[in-house]
């Protein structure tokens, strides 16, 4: 249900009734606990706003008296006629998709049925993973995301992680919050970095407040003084690290290094405790400790945080933990690792139909390079504003974009320039109600998926789902469209995918675990997967793939130890602080700054005096801001704080709602530069005063009455920055005004 | 029952956990809290400090299955014997066809654990499949409330009892303890020293709420933060 890979059991009346989803008490790392969304789970499978068979809308879009039943056959045979003929035209790349980010197989049959059909524009959600990934790219030429060894940590400096709030967290997290707090003396001391006093911030051992969208700045800053009082791992940096001292590039022109940039004045803890908002005694208790403490480690990306993310701000973080010797071998920081899965057959092309290779549409602009793959707005942007070709079919799946991306106007704007939206969803979400054609998916309690890997778990995983029941619905899985669809294409898109239903695929994938023999099946008691150290011999025990697939169908998940990094592919074969290949094509950038971690504030858009606040959006653990939304269970979670009746009310702080004159509970108008809402005002003191809050998660207009029509969507008033090195959508905070209604 | 209020983290699973298991009635609206049925609530505390030394706590709160000799205080008062306590094993229960939905025990319970049904509840079509056959759904009308899921001890004592075991000695868990990610629900034999629940329940930093009442509840509570031990007495000092 979502990247976290919960392990889950459901309870089941004769065989074909389902009453209740529980968590997996066999399972090593959630051992048997669930979040409220997975424990919702149920309120997915009998949603009453689900689709019961294809779609297909014969008025305008977006008409729900339009939208007709129409079988199957007829669905496909429309969507194959038109995938054909686009093909056979030379228009493959006007072909696009939007998938989930969640890590599992049906990714990879996506991308194989682009490539084979000849589209480069396949587009993934924007995630927290994707910072985590890009920075471990630039700094390790790996296009694995960062993890981290959270079980062995005793001292976490968390850059706006959000641990206790969000779903998907609950994993990692679970076995980390099992072990603290015996007897009073916490094992792990935690220090949470970010403007609003979180529950996460409540926890933690010690809170810095810190001025939104500043938090690298607080990184420079330890890093400063780790280097000024040489509290840093000298010789690792000596012998792995490129671009700590000055460096000269492959043209022979000398470049300032990191050590050079970090000891600036700029970046002293006076400094940044002026751009902070912290005092520079903090800076200096941080990053003592930081230093001092064993097995201490930065964290960041965890949980949907909101905090400023883009390429130097991930860096600046990273660099924490270079100059800490956490990525050494069994360090606290390795790379999330490949797993051994069957990879799927080569992609043969042919001469008849299929377009010549044209660039991704985010691309056209930017060029190529390998952490450009988060183009996703780049994408939309250049849908609407008309760009090399057009974009004739867009393809949507396990997604909602039309809700769930922040500045979601790009997307029904960018939408408005596409003639036909095909949505693979379960649920007449707020997309597929403009979808022209719909061939909805089975929920995933009633199909095979699987789980491919935990994000940020420096340890192997791979779990199986299969379905606990039979489609209730005239649904088919998406996967064994795509593989009938490809066939009815014919040529070598049908040999690229040769599987005749998703578990063949599936087991096939899982013959590529079965034949490296390394990992084993945690289905006995007593399974300690955190704990494991890096290239600790795993002992596999199943013998064959046969074996292992009978395994992973009984709900065992697979493990393997946590992999060293071995060795960096990157232009000087080191770990680059000075990230060389930021500079594209070989051309030098203009400032030397640019190639390595260093604090830019994203300047928000909108002038400060017609909006003098700042707006932070916040995941609150008692919404799902994802694919699915949040349930009628969880509506009770909602605190009266936060909804009553329609009204969102947003968190201000006492001394702000004074300047402004407003009284607990008042209605006032929320404005940014993307639009406004009507909102109320809850007076707490967990705000930062001169930031309103307000939490995600809410605001739906689809579905039903149990979701619709409570408070307003974050999403359509949060402003999206493009990173100036990957084009990745960064979100943390906007300009805002409040004024009374 | 004991509840480590250091590892809740207020994610909500032990609320649906117990909604999904009992056959909890929703509605469109749930934001008005006092028309909403919740065995598990969720209390928010916080530390009444000034940004940023603000703090805030979640406190799950089921029924207290208060101890009190006797009498739990809405044992006290229901006219009609729909709720008693089974001194068998302290569970306080409540049989909705003998209820007469006078509210008395709404009015007596200090902890607000009680709920009434003020509408006959309506799930949406498809989801009356989820609903469970163990837990008997309510009808307006009738008080509903936290039963430590006795349905699941009544299952665990028919399973011993069909084992040749001793169906006193049977133990089982509520949905909630089930369910919490951080294992911060245990639950077990109070008056056994030997249990985990018996063990924590001396812990030092275990309280119950409102002890001075003498309801002497069932549920204790783990804190480390001052600040919310203080406020087990509820204090009122502020608006809520």
């Amino acid at each position: 249900m979502c990247e976290g890979g919960c392990a889950i059991q459901v309870r089941l009346v004769n065989g074909n009734r389902a009453i209740l989803i529980e968590g997996n008490p066999a399972n090593p790392l959630t051992e048997g606990g669930i979040c409220a969304l997975g424990a919702s789970g149920l309120q997915f499978l009998y949603a009453p706003y689900r689709i019961s068979k294809p779609m297909k809308q014969t008025k305008s879009r977006g008409d729900m008296s339009g939208l007709q039943p129409i079988s199957w056959d007829d669905a496909m045979a429309e969507l194959g006629k038109k995938l054909g003929k686009m093909r056979a035209d030379g228009k493959s790349h006007e072909i696009a998709g939007i998938i989930s980010n969640r890590p599992s197989s049906m990714a990879e049959l996506w991308l194989q049925f682009f490539t084979a059909y000849g589209s480069p524009n396949l587009f993934r959600m924007p995630s927290a993973l994707d910072g985590l990934k890009l920075s471990a790219q630039l700094t390790t030429g790996k296009s694995s995301p960062f993890a981290f060894a959270f079980g062995n940590a005793e001292y976490i400096l968390s850059f706006g992680s959000n641990l206790f709030g969000a779903a998907g967290a609950t994993g990692l997290v679970s076995p980390a919050l099992r072990q603290g707090n015996h007897g009073g003396k916490r094992s792990v001391t935690l220090v949470q970095v970010e403007s609003r006093c979180s529950m996460t911030a409540s926890k933690a051992e010690r809170f810095l407040a810190i001025a939104p969208g500043t938090e690298a700045a607080l990184a420079m800053a330890i890093a400063h003084l780790m280097v000024r009082n040489g509290h840093y791992d000298e010789d690792f940096v000596k012998n792995n690290v490129f671009g700590f001292e000055d460096w000269t590039d492959a043209s022979g022109k000398k470049h300032q290094g990191f050590k050079s940039l970090v000891s600036s004045a700029a970046y002293s803890p006076e400094e940044v405790a002026k751009a902070t908002g912290l005092q520079a005694t903090q800076i200096d208790q941080v990053a003592k400790e930081f230093a001092a403490r064993q097995n201490a480690i930065a964290i960041w990306g965890v949980g949907q945080p909101d905090n400023a993310n883009g390429a130097y701000n991930h860096l600046a973080f990273a660099a924490l933990n270079v100059l800490k010797g956490n990525l050494k071998p069994g360090g606290l920081v390795s790379l999330a690792p490949a797993l051994p899965l069957a990879g799927l057959p080569p992609v043969s092309k042919d001469q008849a139909g299929g377009s010549p290779e044209q660039m991704r549409l985010d691309l056209v602009k930017s060029g190529p390079a390998p952490f450009r793959q988060y183009g996703l707005y780049e994408f939309l942007d250049s849908i609407r504003t008309g760009s090399k070709y057009p974009i004739e079919m867009l393809l949507v799946h396990e997604a909602n974009p039309s809700y769930s991306i922040p500045e979601n106007k790009l997307f029904q704007q960018a939408l408005g320039k596409v003639p036909t939206l095909v949505s693979f969803s379960s649920f007449m979400d707020e997309t597929t109600a403009r979808a022209d054609l719909i061939l909805p998916d089975h929920t995933a309690l009633e199909r095979y998926d699987d789980v491919a890997g935990i994000p940020l778990a420096p340890f192997s995983y791979y779990a199986v789902s299969a379905p606990i029941l039979k489609p209730l619905l005239d649904t088919k899985h998406t996967g064994e469209v795509l593989m009938t669809l490809a066939k009815g294409i014919g040529g070598p898109i049908s040999a690229s995918m040769p599987w005749k239903s998703y578990e063949e695929y599936l087991k096939f994938r899982v013959e590529g675990l079965a034949q490296l023999r390394k990992g084993a099946v945690a289905d006995k008691p007593n399974v300690s997967i955190v704990e494991l150290s890096g290239g600790e011999a795993v002992q596999p025990n199943f013998s064959n793939a046969a074996e292992l697939w009978k395994k992973l169908k009984a709900g065992f998940c697979w493990y393997d130890a946590p992999a060293p990094i071995s060795g960096f592919e990157t232009a000087s074969g080191k770990l680059e602080l000075a990230c060389q290949s930021i500079a594209a094509n070989g051309a030098s950038l203009a400032d030397d700054k640019l190639y390595l971690p260093h604090f830019q504030l994203m300047n928000p858009s909108g002038n400060e005096e017609q909006f003098p606040l700042l707006l932070v959006a916040y995941k609150p653990s008692f919404t799902a801001i994802g694919y699915h939304p949040t349930p009628p269970f969880m509506n009770k979670l909602i605190p009266e704080s936060v909804l009553l009746g329609e009204d969102v009310f947003v968190e201000l702080h006492p001394q702000t709602a004074a300047r402004l004159e407003f009284s607990q509970g008042e209605r006032v108008f929320l404005k940014t530069t993307l639009g406004e809402a009507a909102v109320r005002v809850n007076i707490c003191s967990a705000a930062r005063p001169e930031v309103v809050y307000l939490p995600k998660g809410l605001g739906h207009s689809a579905y039903d009455r149990y979701i619709q029509s409570k408070g307003t969507n974050a999403n359509s008033l949060m402003e999206v920055q493009l990173d100036p090195v990957s084009s990745m959508g960064t979100v943390w905070a906007c300009r805002a005004q409040l004024r009374r209604v | 029952m004991v509840i480590d209020l250091d590892k809740c983290t207020g994610c909500g699973a032990c609320s649906v956990a117990c909604q999904a298991e009992n056959n909890v009635s929703f509605r469109e609206d749930e934001s008005i809290k006092l028309r909403s049925i919740a065995w598990m609530s969720l209390f928010q505390l916080n530390n009444g400090s000034n940004y940023p030394d603000y703090k805030y706590a979640i406190l799950p709160r089921p029924c207290m299955h208060c101890d009190s000799p006797h009498h739990a205080p809405c044992t006290f008062v229901c006219p009609v014997n729909a709720t008693t306590r089974d001194e068998n094993n302290g569970i306080v229960t409540h049989i909705y066809p003998r209820c007469i939905g006078c509210r008395y025990c709404i009015v007596a319970c200090p902890y607000h654990a009680r709920s009434f049904n003020w509408w006959d509840p309506k799930w949406p079509e498809p989801m009356e499949s989820m609903l469970s056959p163990d837990v008997s759904t309510r009808m307006r009308g009738v008080v509903e409330k936290c039963t430590f899921c006795h349905h699941r001890l009544l299952k665990a004592r028919s399973k011993a009892y069909v084992d040749g075991t001793d169906p006193d000695k049977a133990i089982y868990t509520p949905a909630c303890a089930d369910a919490c990610p951080a294992k911060a629900i245990v639950f077990g034999n109070l008056r056994d020293p030997h249990s985990e629940a018996g063990k924590l329940s001396k812990d030092p930093n275990a309280f119950q709420l409102l002890k001075k009442l003498g309801t002497e509840p069932k549920v204790y509570y783990i804190s480390t933060q001052d600040w919310i031990k203080k406020l087990s007495d509820n204090a009122v000092t502020q608006k809520s």
